[in-house]
C-alpha cells in the first residue's frame, strides 16, 4: 500500500523543511524523474522512504512510523525468533557451517582454540523471504494472510518464491504469524538487521546455538530446494533453446 | 475496410519473409522463412486482383483458388510441426503426423478436390463467388468445398490447442507466451470459421475479419517468437553461443 503524496509531502517538510526536492535525491540517491512521478501519482513507494530517511540519518522504521498505514511499525519492536534469524542466514553460509563444525570436531584432540567464524553474508539471500515465511509458519499462515489481505493465495506464492514481498504484506504476515513486524521487511530487502533492531551478531548467535542434528536438517533442507530451484531451471532453459531452435 | 485489412494482413506477411531473409541465408530455421513466404502466397491469392491475374494465367478455371487451399493446408500444416517440435507437444504429434493426421489429411484433400472438378469452375472469381451464382448445384458444391477447405486448418488447430494453452500458462519468457497467445487465438479463429455457414449472410464481413485475423495472430505469433529469442540472445551473449 503506497503512501499518499499528502502525507509523504508533510513528512518531509518535517525532517528537512528547507531542501528542494533536487537536494533530497542528490542526497538520497533516488531518481530525480521516480520521485516525480510517484508524486504526480499521488502514491510514493515505501522505498523511497526509506532512502529519504537514511539518507538524513533517521531509522526507516521510525520514518515508515510516521505514515498512517504504518503506525503499527511505532510500537515496542519486538525482537525475532531463532527461527528466523536462522532464516535469514545464506544457503552456502549454513553449509560452511557444517563444515567448519565437522573440521572442528575432527581436531578436537588439538584442543586448539575454535576459528573464528566467517562473516555471515548479508541480508537478504536468494531465497530470504520464502525460508523467512516458512520459519513462522505454523501451517496455515499463508490462509490467514491471504483472508486478511484479500490476495490470492496463488499471488502471495508467487511472490514468496520471486523472492519478493511489497512491504504491506510483509507486515499483514509478520502480524497473522504473530512476530516481530518487520521481520519481513528485513528479510525482502527494504530495511537492514540493524535498522529493524536485530542485536549485531544474532544471527551468527541463532547459528552456533543450533546443534549439529537442527545444522544438518536444515542444510540438507535447503540444498534440497536449491537443487529443485536449478533443475526447474535447468527444465525451462532447455525448452527455451528447443523453442528457438524451432521457431526462433 | 476489408481492403484495407487484407492489404495490410499482406504487407506484414511480406515484411516478416524479407525480414527473415539473412537469417534464412545464415541457414538458421529456414522453414520459418518457407511458411512466411507460403502465408503471402496465400494472402496475395485471397485478394480479388491478384487473385484474377493469377488465375487468368493459370487458365481462368479457377484453379488457382485450389491451389490457395492447398498452400494454406501447407502452412497450418508446418506451423504445427514447428510448434510441435518446439514446445515438445508429443500428445499432439500423433494427430498431426501419425496416420490419423495423414489419414484426416487424405480424406480432406479428397474430398475437396472432388467437389472441385464436380463443379463448373470457369471463370476466374475470388472466393468463387461468381461460380457460386451460376447454378444452384454450383452453390451447393462450392459451399461444400468451402467447408472442406476450412476443416483441415481447423483440424489442426484444434489439436495444437491444448499445448498452446500449455505454453500461454507456463513459466516461458513472456514474449514465448504472447506469442503461444497470438496463435491460439489465430486457431480458435479457424476453429470458429468452420461456423461460417450458420453467420447471416449481412454479416459476411465478418468472415473477413476472422479469416485475415487468424493471418495475422499466426505471423505475429510467430514474429513474436522470434522476437523473443533475439531479445534473449542480446541481453544475454553467453547463451548465444548455444542458442543457435
Amino acid at each position: 500500500m503506497p503512501l499518499p503524496a499528502k502525507a509523504f509531502q508533510r513528512w518531509l517538510h518535517g525532517i528537512a523543511p528547507q531542501a528542494s526536492t533536487a537536494d533530497i535525491c542528490r542526497i538520497s540517491g533516488v531518481k530525480r524523474t521516480t520521485l516525480a512521478q510517484q508524486l504526480v501519482r499521488g502514491k510514493v513507494a515505501e522505498s523511497t522512504v526509506v532512502s529519504i530517511s537514511r539518507a538524513f540519518n533517521i531509522n526507516p522504521v521510525a520514518a515508515l512510523a510516521a505514515f498512517e498505514n504504518y503506525g503499527e511499525l511505532g510500537g515496542s519492536p519486538m525482537l525475532p525468533t531463532a527461527a528466523e534469524l536462522v532464516s535469514q542466514i545464506a544457503t552456502m553460509d549454513l553449509l560452511k557451517a557444517v563444515i567448519a563444525r565437522s573440521a572442528e570436531s575432527s581436531r578436537a584432540g588439538d584442543a586448539d582454540q575454535p576459528q573464528p567464524a566467517p562473516p555471515l553474508t548479508p541480508v537478504p539471500h536468494a531465497t530470504s523471504v520464502k525460508n523467512w515465511v516458512d520459519a513462522i509458519d505454523d501451517g496455515e499462515l499463508r490462509h490467514r494472510v491471504s483472508a486478511a489481505t484479500g490476495i490470492a493465495p496463488q499471488n502471495y506464492s508467487a511472490q514468496l518464491t520471486a523472492n519478493r514481498l511489497t512491504p504491506e504484506l510483509a507486515i499483514a504476515t509478520a502480524k497473522a504469524a504473530g512476530t516481530g513486524l518487520t521481520g519481513g521487511l528485513v528479510a525482502s530487502g527494504m530495511i537492514t538487521e540493524a535498522e529493524a533492531g536485530w542485536p549485531r551478531g544474532a544471527r551468527q548467535a541463532a547459528l552456533d546455538a543450533l546443534s549439529d542434528g537442527e545444522l544438518a536438517a536444515l542444510a540438507g533442507d535447503r540444498l534440497q530446494s536449491l537443487g529443485k530451484t536449478l533443475k526447474r531451471q535447468e527444465q525451462d532453459h532447455e525448452q527455451t533453446k528447443t523453442i528457438w531452435e524451432n521457431l526462433g | 475496410m476489408i481492403e484495407i485489412l487484407q492489404w495490410s494482413t499482406l504487407a506484414i506477411c511480406c515484411a516478416a519473409a524479407v525480414a527473415r531473409i539473412p537469417s534464412a541465408v545464415r541457414g538458421e530455421n529456414r522453414s520459418l522463412f518457407y511458411i512466411f513466404v507460403l502465408a503471402t502466397l496465400a494472402i496475395l491469392l485471397s485478394i480479388d486482383g491478384p487473385y484474377i491475374a493469377i488465375d487468368r494465367l493459370l487458365g481462368g478455371t479457377n484453379v488457382a483458388n485450389l491451389i490457395l487451399r492447398f498452400v494454406i493446408f501447407a502452412v497450418i500444416f508446418f506451423i504445427g510441426l514447428r510448434f510441435i517440435r518446439g514446445f515438445g507437444a508429443h500428445e499432439a504429434r500423433r494427430w498431426l503426423l501419425g496416420l490419423p493426421g495423414l489419414l484426416v489429411f487424405g480424406v480432406i484433400a479428397a474430398v475437396m478436390v472432388v467437389f472441385f472438378i464436380m463443379m463448373d469452375s470457369n471463370g476466374s472469381s475470388a472466393g468463387l463467388v461468381a461460380v457460386s451464382q451460376r447454378s444452384e448445384r454450383n452453390a451447393q458444391l462450392v459451399e461444400y468445398y468451402g467447408a472442406a477447405g476450412r476443416a483441415y486448418p481447423a483440424y489442426v488447430s484444434l489439436v495444437l490447442l491444448p499445448a498452446m494453452a500449455k505454453a500461454v500458462a507456463s513459466r516461458l519468457p513472456v514474449l514465448v507466451r504472447a506469442g503461444a497467445l497470438l496463435l491460439a487465438v489465430g486457431g480458435v479463429c479457424l476453429a470458429v470459421s468452420l461456423l461460417f455457414p450458420f453467420i447471416p449472410a449481412q454479416l459476411q464481413s465478418l468472415r473477413f475479419i476472422i479469416n485475415y485475423g487468424a493471418a495475422l495472430c499466426f505471423v505475429l505469433g510467430l514474429a513474436a517468437f522470434w522476437a523473443a529469442r533475439v531479445r534473449a540472445t542480446q541481453s544475454n551473449p553467453r547463451r548465444s553461443s548455444t542458442a543457435k
